[in-house]
């Protein structure tokens, strides 16, 4: 009997006690929702103290950018050129490692310099010394559409990578897919889907949208070696995925050629960046290289590409 | 007045003699350690991969979410979850807080989360489903209801008890939690901040009101909310438990409801008068943690709105049918 008054004492203070606790809780919980308090919060951002680690030994940190070819979209394994070239550089002893992927589908040159803002992609920068960078074929092959979500976007000068901004990218993608493919002739007039404000795949709009975004790349590649001097930037060249359609082999080529040239200019006044050309590598094989949507490469375009950057970053 | 005292008392004795709540207890212990465990090989993983640097690894989960975002395959419903994710990652790593920081309360905190519309009211009905029926498969409602004490008093002596219980109950999920997790992640953590008042509209986010809490506090309020919760599902297993015959059949009612919500609160996107039902209001933690309601339109006051009404029906129809009744058999 004695046991069990001290059990009922013991419990009944207990519980009284975890509720009052648990409705002080609740009370403040449902006042802290409803009545919000915003603070106003120190923006601590991690500023340059994470620095000095990319001076440290001879290990490879690597740290990929870009678009849907820097995320490997295509490759049926999904190590794309980034996990290819980290496999290679890997394979005979040197220590290399991934710091991470950025890369995402249908990130335009507008939408990397927005990225570049981020801290989050800063600091990731800052932490690596060999950075691959593959942009610029979003802006080429769509170029019309892309002028007016790049001026959307500046408009709205969002601090987040709008990615409703890179949905609507993908489906531009999917559409200029299917009407690179469906016939070579009539590509250029007739849109599966026509869209608003998009135009066609045109030899005119292959090369209109090249002046601005050359130059947006420019600041881009200026902005990369800005926030980390010390690492090695590696620029992915484009190659023309389009080689295969009669009517857009020669536009194709020439405003590939074009934007590779463009990039070789920026890139040969800085000592510490590296054009990878893919051109070559795929001309005249896309049967061979290119994935089935005719727009990426499949496993072994993308381990072609990967031999071609491990050979600049020996 | 006088005699309800010794009426709760004993109602209490009875739970503690029946053994139910040490199965609880049992459960937990079991459980707990299996949870910590695989959560300790995630943080393993991801320490090999991210050489433990947790902004490596967050921005690497934003640029995945960015990434799936642009598959047309995902219905909407996940997009605007995933970009509402985004940016609160976003946030977490432009002020330079770690949302994941490995601790005991860290754990604690992501578990009771993840535990507040099933595991949580299941633990609750091991203990309030059987009050009444359990009563009445042994037959000893008789023995009690033929003392000079008035109906009411007996039934206002069991909810009172199981009340008690159920702040038992959710403590003790929380003093295990964090015992168990804190053997593997350490014990500390309680000051980290813990980012809340996140306001989702759509697909946006508003940070005006984001504010900093220390993980203590957030993990007080998120107890005030699962008690809530406890007690609206206390007190409704409660009433199927007056209304139904035998414990199994109380048990299955409640536990059938329980396991709809669940499964609706994944599909019921469309069917928008669901947000009436008390199951699909029970994580009223994601308003703390700012994840979007399952349905639109659910805001912290509706849902808790919805629950004090079927709270609050469950006692009326309970007290209703227990006194009125005829007991047979």
């Amino acid at each position: 009997m004695k046991d069990s008054k001290w059990t009922w004492r013991s419990v009944s203070l207990i519980s009284i006690a975890a509720t009052i606790i648990l409705i002080v809780g609740f009370v403040s919980a449902v006042g802290d929702i409803l009545n919000p308090q915003g603070e106003a919060l120190s923006t601590a951002l991690p500023q340059e103290t994470a620095v000095p680690t990319a001076a440290a030994g001879d290990s490879m940190r690597i740290l990929a950018l870009g678009d849907s070819l820097a995320k490997g979209t295509g490759d049926n394994d999904g190590s794309g050129f980034v996990k290819r070239t980290l496999d290679g550089l890997s394979a005979d002893g040197g220590s290399a490692e991934l710091l991470g992927n950025m890369g995402i589908n249908g990130l335009t040159t507008a939408g990397l310099q927005t990225k570049l803002k981020e801290e989050g992609v800063r600091y990731a920068l800052r932490q690596a010394n060999i950075i691959l960078v593959s942009i610029g074929g979003n802006d080429l092959f769509r170029g019309s559409e892309i002028l007016g979500n790049a001026t959307e976007g500046q408009g709205a000068a969002t601090p987040g990578p709008s990615p409703s901004a890179a949905a609507e990218n993908q489906d531009a993608a999917s559409s200029v897919h299917a009407t690179g493919t469906i016939d070579g002739k009539n590509s250029a007039l007739v849109t599966s889907t026509p869209k608003p404000g998009e135009d066609e795949l045109t030899p005119e709009s292959l090369l209109a949208a090249l002046p601005d975004a050359a130059k947006r790349l420019g600041e881009i590649l200026q902005t990369i070696s800005e926030i980390n001097p010390q690492a090695q930037i590696f620029y992915v060249g484009l190659y023309n995925p389009f080689g295969d359609i009669k009517d857009l082999l020669v536009p194709g080529n020439q405003a590939v050629t074009a934007w590779n040239n463009a990039a070789m200019d920026i890139i040969n006044t800085h000592s510490n960046m590296t054009l990878v050309p893919t051109f070559d590598l795929f001309n005249r094989h896309l049967d061979k290289y290119l994935s089935g949507d005719h727009f990426h490469p499949n496993g072994d375009g993308y381990q072609r590409i990967s031999e071609r950057i491990i050979q600049a970053v020996r | 007045m006088t005699n309800l005292l010794p009426l709760i008392r004993n109602e209490c004795t009875k739970i503690i003699k029946k053994k139910r709540f040490y199965v609880i207890l049992l459960i937990l212990l079991v459980l707990v350690p299996m949870f910590t465990y695989a959560q300790m090989r995630i943080a393993e993983r991801s320490r090999d991969k991210f050489n433990s640097d947790w902004r490596l690894e967050v921005q690497q989960q934003i640029t995945d979410n960015q990434n799936s975002l642009g598959s047309d395959r995902i219905p909407e419903e996940w997009k605007s979850y995933r970009r509402i994710f985004v940016q609160q990652l976003q946030f977490y790593l432009d002020h330079d807080v770690n949302p994941n920081e490995p601790s005991g309360v860290t754990f604690t905190r992501e578990f009771l989360d993840n535990s507040v519309s099933l595991f949580i009211p299941l633990l609750i009905m091991a203990v309030a489903s059987d009050l009444v029926s359990g009563e009445r498969t042994t037959g000893t409602i008789k023995m009690l209801l033929t003392r000079p004490v008035k109906r009411w008093k007996v039934l206002f002596s069991k909810l009172v008890a199981l009340l008690m219980f159920v702040s038992l109950i959710v403590l003790s999920v929380f003093v295990i939690s964090y015992l168990i997790s804190g053997l593997a992640f350490g014990y500390k953590g309680f000051s980290i901040p813990v980012f809340t008042g996140f306001q989702l509209s759509g697909d946006t986010v508003d940070m005006t009101t984001v504010h900093s809490v220390p993980q203590w506090k957030y993990l007080l309020m998120q107890g005030g909310l699962i008690w809530f919760v406890s007690v609206v599902v206390a007190v409704l297993a409660f009433m199927v438990s007056v209304l139904v015959r035998s414990t199994a059949a109380s048990i299955v009612v409640m536990m059938a409801a329980l396991i709809a919500g669940t499964i609706l609160t994944n599909m019921a996107a469309a069917w928008t008068t669901a947000k009436y039902l008390f199951m699909v209001n029970l994580g009223l933690t994601g308003y703390l943690a700012g994840t979007p309601a399952p349905i639109e339109g659910m805001t912290l006051s509706f849902s808790m709105a919805v629950l004090g009404v079927w709270g609050i029906a469950a006692i009326i129809i309970s007290f209703a049918v227990f006194t009125k009744r005829d007991i047979l058999n």
